[in-house]
């Protein structure tokens, strides 16, 4: 039981800041990221747009993915919204809420790598050298079209013999900087205002519906989580037993050859299934063990959980299941059950 | 101790989302240091270039990937669930595909970060394909008809060394290293979009359709894993109880025998004796811990069995007492249908 509690509370603690720091982690790595990448802009006519704007808009892509993959609560949200309605029906708003949160988180790193990419500038003048207007530099008054054409594809490398040191490259590449970090910087601010915005105006839009959609979205992540939790409670609780009745199999095999002296050495014939020993449980009140105690009771219970999640109202659902499932269990047993969970 | 086993197992199975996570970030990182830590070294030679860069490139990807399988220790549960004969309980082939699935999975994140890294950082593209170059676009053209191919690509194959290289009459080295540089990071962007646009879609689509079955494997294959583990840990515990009660046994027959004062050679006899002097207070624990199984023969019999003949999945509680009660016998009737619909189902 304390287990459980001590479970509850780690769970309930770490939803939102579990997704909050891996959005942080991610956007972190999109930084060294960033920061590691050697960029190497092609300096060739028809190359450097495609360069320039690929690498503005691929890496956010990926990352974006990738953020989406690294949210368990994606994977929960596509199956609330495809489940069966079963017992309980389902409510856009919840899947909205869900799906709108995953996508602010996912957007975040993409978004860290397009500001990145603005305010430093390389991206920006490669991809946007040779469409700069010559007009503006009088330093291509005496040079024909097609050098300038060279000139300008070249102005990204600052290497390269063509335009070293030249006054000119320096003038395009200031320029397209300058430009660049401007656009980088409005981003910035417009994207702090609609936040800050997003975030103080909601107060003010149906405010008791986005607590009922936070809580139950909430509450679905969780009820997912404990779900998981309490099969794998149960697959070593049904493990251990099993391997404890194998023993006591063996055991009873033994003194059933003692008794009865059969022939021996037929190690292929089915094994005897013996009477359990009556102290196995040792009444460490595994309720819902004792309900569940076979493979087919089992799937059955995975598929139900799937095919119809039970209704939200533990008062109806405990006339639900006193008719249904484990229709072998003692009501004792299914009292226990729900009483568990009730605490929870 | 057994309990805080249990809590910390437990923990970790709680949070095995996380753990997974943790450890795909870690083999991640690994491989892009591993990348870093290579020292990539061009023969800069026409036939050699290609297959050094190929071999770079694909090699220890494949390595990788056979590491990623063999230190995951469920391979092993993964072949022994594979292999067993089926004795009460059947096989199921949907356990074994979730179980080999989600190990590749792990598996594949090294070998995709080794092939990405090597992409975007652009050494081994331009090893491989410096000689297939277009010099008549990116530099003198017009030199290209007079020279021979051998020459070509002999002068080509040196691009990626900058201390040997001696064209730069016909081409400039840095125009042809920017050239492949670029091309190399495209395909390297386009091949991180690529697998992570594959595993999303794997990811979301499949809340989509197998939903309940995969619920099931997933149950199964972790109940297969834990099943293992406790029985490798009910038998560790055994074999404790045995040597114990073995050792005390050994003594107490070594006392029994020194009280006798060596009369009858009592140590050749020393099992026969055992009934006669009382077992010390922990010895009863220890016999009981020993359910029943007290001989070489019966615990090979035993490990045997559990390897031929797994026991069903099905807790006895509801097993027919072999009484002429008559409660007893209208109830389990039922259980004896469901039995054997169990068993031809599966």
């Amino acid at each position: 039981m304390d287990k459980f509690r001590m479970l509850f509370q780690h769970f309930q603690s770490s939803s939102e800041s579990v997704m909050n720091g891996i959005c942080l982690l991610l956007a972190a790595v999109t930084v060294k990221l960033y920061s590691s990448f050697d960029f190497n802009c092609p300096c060739l006519a028809r190359y450097n747009a495609l360069y320039g704007l690929g690498l503005l808009l691929t890496p956010p892509l990926a990352l974006f993915l990738c953020g989406l993959l690294a949210n368990r609560q994606s994977v929960v949200m596509v199956e609330e919204w495809r489940r069966p309605s079963g017992h309980r029906r389902k409510d856009p708003g919840i899947i909205r809420y869900m799906c709108s949160s995953v996508l602010q988180r996912a957007l975040a790193a993409p978004l860290v790598w397009i500001l990145l990419a603005l305010l430093d500038g390389k991206c920006f003048v490669c991809a946007f050298s040779s469409s700069v207007d010559p007009e503006k530099f009088l330093d291509f008054a005496n040079m024909t079209p097609s050098q300038v054409q060279l000139f300008l594809a070249k102005v990204a490398c600052k290497e390269d013999e063509l335009v070293r040191d030249s006054p000119a490259r320096k003038a395009v590449s200031r320029y397209l900087r300058c430009l660049s970090q401007a656009i980088g910087w409005s981003v910035t601010l417009l994207l702090i205002i609609l936040a800050f915005l997003a975030r103080c105006l909601r107060p003010f839009f149906d405010q008791t519906v986005f607590l009922q959609r936070r809580y139950w979205s909430n509450y679905v992540d969780l009820e997912q989580k404990l779900f998981d939790e309490t099969c794998c409670e149960h697959a070593r609780d049904f493990a251990h037993r099993c391997v404890l009745h194998f023993f006591a199999s063996m055991q009873n095999e033994l003194q059933a050859r003692g008794l009865r002296r059969h022939p021996a050495g037929r190690s292929l014939e089915p094994c005897p299934v013996p009477e359990p020993p009556e102290d196995l449980d040792g009444g460490s009140g595994k309720a819902y063990l004792r309900a569940i105690s076979s493979q087919e009771q089992v799937d059955r219970l995975l598929s139900t959980w799937y095919s119809s999640k039970p209704p939200l109202d533990l008062a109806a659902s405990l006339g639900l299941w006193g008719g249904g499932l484990s229709h072998r269990a003692p009501t004792l047993a299914l009292g226990t059950r729900l009483s568990q969970h009730t605490d929870v | 101790t057994m309990d805080k086993f249990r809590m910390i197992f437990q923990f970790l199975q709680s949070n095995q989302e996380s753990f997974m996570n943790g450890i795909c970030g870690i083999m991640a990182l690994a491989s892009a240091q591993m990348y870093s830590a290579f020292d990539f070294n061009c023969p800069c030679l026409p036939g050699y270039n290609a297959a050094y860069s190929m071999g770079i490139l694909l090699a220890p990807p494949l390595v990788l990937f056979l590491l990623g399988l063999v230190m995951n220790n469920n391979v092993s549960m993964l072949a022994e669930e594979w292999k067993r004969p089926p004795g009460h309980r059947a096989k199921d082939p949907a356990v074994l595909r979730y179980m080999f699935c989600s190990m590749a999975q792990r598996a594949l994140i090294a070998p995709v970060v080794w092939v990405a890294v090597t992409l975007l950082d652009g050494k081994c593209f331009l090893c491989a394909f410096c000689t297939a170059v277009p010099v008549t676009a990116l530099g003198n053209g017009s030199l290209v008809p007079g020279l021979p191919a051998p020459e070509l690509a002999r002068l080509l194959a040196r691009v990626p060394c900058p201390e040997i290289y001696d064209g730069d009459w016909l081409l400039a080295r840095e125009v042809a290293v920017r050239y492949l540089r670029c091309i190399s990071q495209a395909l390297g962007w386009s091949f991180v979009l690529l697998t992570t646009l594959l595993a999303f879609v794997v990811r979301s689509v499949r809340p989509c359709f197998t939903q309940a079955a995969f619920l099931k494997s997933k149950y199964w294959s972790h109940y297969i894993d834990i099943e293992r583990k406790l029985f490798d840990e009910t038998c560790t515990e055994h074999a404790k109880a045995f040597a114990k009660v073995c050792i005390q046994q050994f003594f107490e027959a070594m006392n029994h025998d020194l009280e006798l004062g060596h009369a009858h050679g009592a140590l050749a006899t020393a099992p026969a004796s055992k009934a006669a002097p009382m077992p010390p207070d922990g010895g009863e624990e220890e016999r009981e811990k020993l359910r029943g199984i007290t001989d070489q023969g019966t615990m090979n019999r035993l490990l045997m069995s559990w390897h031929k003949c797994k026991p069903p999945l099905r807790l006895g509680r509801e097993e027919p007492l072999l009484m002429g009660n008559g409660w007893a016998g209208g109830g389990p009737r039922p259980l004896r249908k469901e039995v054997a619909t169990y068993f031809s189902k599966v």
